[in-house]
């Protein structure tokens, strides 16, 4: 079941990678004769009421979302292990400051935090920008949950034998943090990776729907997702709902990849 | 711990809202029937927040006596805000965090006591094909069924808790003293209220504290798009219109919930567990 999933969440990835070669349009091409027209051989999902292909808009969308939702997973993962690392070997004041701005994030809803802070940027703000922000505020924000759970099993392994021998030989707290501990995290904050990339991907969404996601005419699963606003049309014409399927896809495939990787730590 | 987090909270809105583009700027001073000293009044109310820690200090201070400050985009008191739409939303998400943790159970001891594969496999695949789907998607499907904003909230909800109280519910039936009881020929229904719920209520108590949170951040999506007028779409109002005196108190009043919620789970865990103890 995870290889099916991993080939199937590398096969999407892949086809949206090439968007370029794939889609048969680019993302912003209006053609102005065929407003919301329904699927032909000429536009397979039809097109939105801007005239826009909407197959295309999925493509190029999927990977804008697909590219950096991981990429904010990573500086998630990244300031979680630094975060992590510091307040486990330094302990004192630099753990109980780690544990404090931890519970902050954590006591406020994730999605509130992410409304307050995406609503720092302009509403006229540039695609390009409101993308960067959108994703880096995902990754800036997503630090608390993995750090705790790194400083646990950094203070697991700091109890370990191999920790107390390097230790015994003089080893310093920035070598046995590189050197020693950090290797042994490797399962832990690929399987915390993995939660990660879905779940931005899905806050991702519900910003863009909610109209602070990434801005137009840049396409991405957020903002393709604003023509569900209009429920009576969706349930008229089942293919705008294409890119909730495809996001349901990618995201229980990354779900069943993750729990193989959860009982490989 | 809990004031330190509460003020660090308020003042990192405060933070955010008072860096925002534009924040300086009110669209008041746009309006052409407003004269010169008119638009200098507003310019001047606009300036006197400008300074982070001067604002924060004096709204503590207003705080103290009880005055929470004045709306800018809503023009009305952030109390009287609050007090009138604290009430949709605490209803909302108390009837959504019920039926979500009543069905959440039912399904679970329902899925232990008749123990068929496939009843399992459809329950983990419904489940788990509802947290593929961000919220906002969730609470239009609702929307269009005609549900109310309670119903779905309980439907972001239950996926999330259903999965947690499986897992739980699955790992105490697995304990020694579970198989001894079925083999001692035990009840059904006795395992699990006696055998089962009893062991694993610090961890349930312990995911009630966390749904809460859960709720008050699906309350945002759930109010939005089903127009419901509580404290989720007073916060997605003053977001887009930077109103720096409703964000600073939302924050404090959800950070106080959460912390409140946490910390009532944590000591009723606590109390249980020394009561098995």
């Amino acid at each position: 079941m995870r290889r099916a999933a991993a080939l199937a969440l590398a096969t999407i990835v892949l086809v949206l990678l090439f968007a370029d070669f794939v889609a048969p349009y680019s993302y912003a091409k209006q053609f102005r004769d065929a407003p919301s027209a329904a699927p032909s051989a000429r536009f397979l999902l039809g097109t939105d009421a801007l005239g826009r292909d909407r197959l295309s808009r999925l493509l190029y969308g999927g990977r804008i979302s697909i590219l950096l939702a991981p990429a904010a997973a990573l500086i998630a993962v990244a300031l979680a292990l630094l975060a992590g690392l510091a307040a486990a070997l330094l302990g004192g004041w630099c753990e109980r400051a780690v544990t404090a701005a931890a519970d902050l994030c954590l006591s406020m809803p994730w999605l509130f935090l992410l409304i307050a802070a995406r609503a720092v940027l302009p509403l006229d703000a540039d695609p390009t920008l409101s993308l960067v922000v959108t994703f880096g505020l995902l990754g800036c924000l997503g630090w608390a949950g993995p750090s705790r759970i790194i400083v646990a099993s950094v203070k697991s392994h700091l109890a370990s034998d191999f920790v107390l021998e390097a230790r015994s030989y003089g080893c310093s707290p920035l070598r046995l943090a590189v050197a020693h501990i950090a290797p042994n995290l490797a399962p832990l904050v690929t399987a915390q990776f993995w939660i990660a990339a879905p779940a931005f991907l899905l806050s991702e969404a519900t910003l863009g729907l909610l109209g602070l996601g990434v801005t137009e005419p840049l396409p991405s699963w957020g903002n393709l997702l604003r023509e569900m606003e209009n429920v009576t049309a969706v349930a008229a014409n089942p293919w705008m709902a294409a890119p909730v399927l495809l996001l349901i896809v990618v995201v229980s495939c990354s779900h069943l990849v993750v729990s193989a990787e959860e009982y490989g730590v | 711990m809990l004031p330190a987090v509460l003020l660090a909270g308020g003042l990192l809105a405060a933070t955010l809202v008072r860096l925002a583009p534009g924040f300086a700027v009110d669209e008041r001073e746009l309006d052409p029937r407003l004269n010169a000293s008119s638009r200098d009044a507003i310019a001047r109310d606009r300036a006197a927040d400008s300074n982070i820690g001067r604002y924060y200090w004096n709204y503590l201070a207003g705080l103290a006596h009880g005055d929470l400050g004045q709306s800018i985009s809503l023009r009305r008191p952030v109390k009287e805000l609050l007090i009138e739409r604290a009430g949709t939303t605490l209803r909302s998400v108390a009837a959504g965090l019920a039926i979500a943790w009543t069905a959440a159970l039912l399904v679970a001891i329902a899925l232990e006591i008749f123990r068929r594969p496939l009843l399992d496999l459809f329950a983990t695949i419904l489940s788990g094909g509802a947290l593929c789907l961000p919220a906002a998607v969730l609470a239009l499907v609702f929307l269009y069924l005609g549900a109310a904003p309670a119903h779905a909230l309980a439907g972001v909800l239950f996926p999330r808790v259903f999965r947690y109280v499986r897992n739980v519910i699955r790992q105490a039936a697995r304990l020694p003293h579970v198989l001894a009881a079925r083999a001692r020929g035990a009840g059904e229904l006795r395992i699990i209220a006696a055998h089962i719920l009893v062991p694993a209520a610090p961890e349930l108590i312990a995911l009630a504290g966390v749904s809460v949170s859960m709720a008050v951040g699906a309350a945002v999506p759930v109010e939005v798009l089903c127009d419901s007028a509580g404290v989720g779409q007073l916060i997605w109002q003053a977001a887009m219109a930077r109103d720096l005196a409703v964000l600073v108190n939302v924050t404090l009043l959800i950070v106080a919930l959460t912390l409140t919620a946490n910390l009532l789970a944590d000591a009723g865990r606590v109390a249980v567990r020394q009561e098995q103890a």
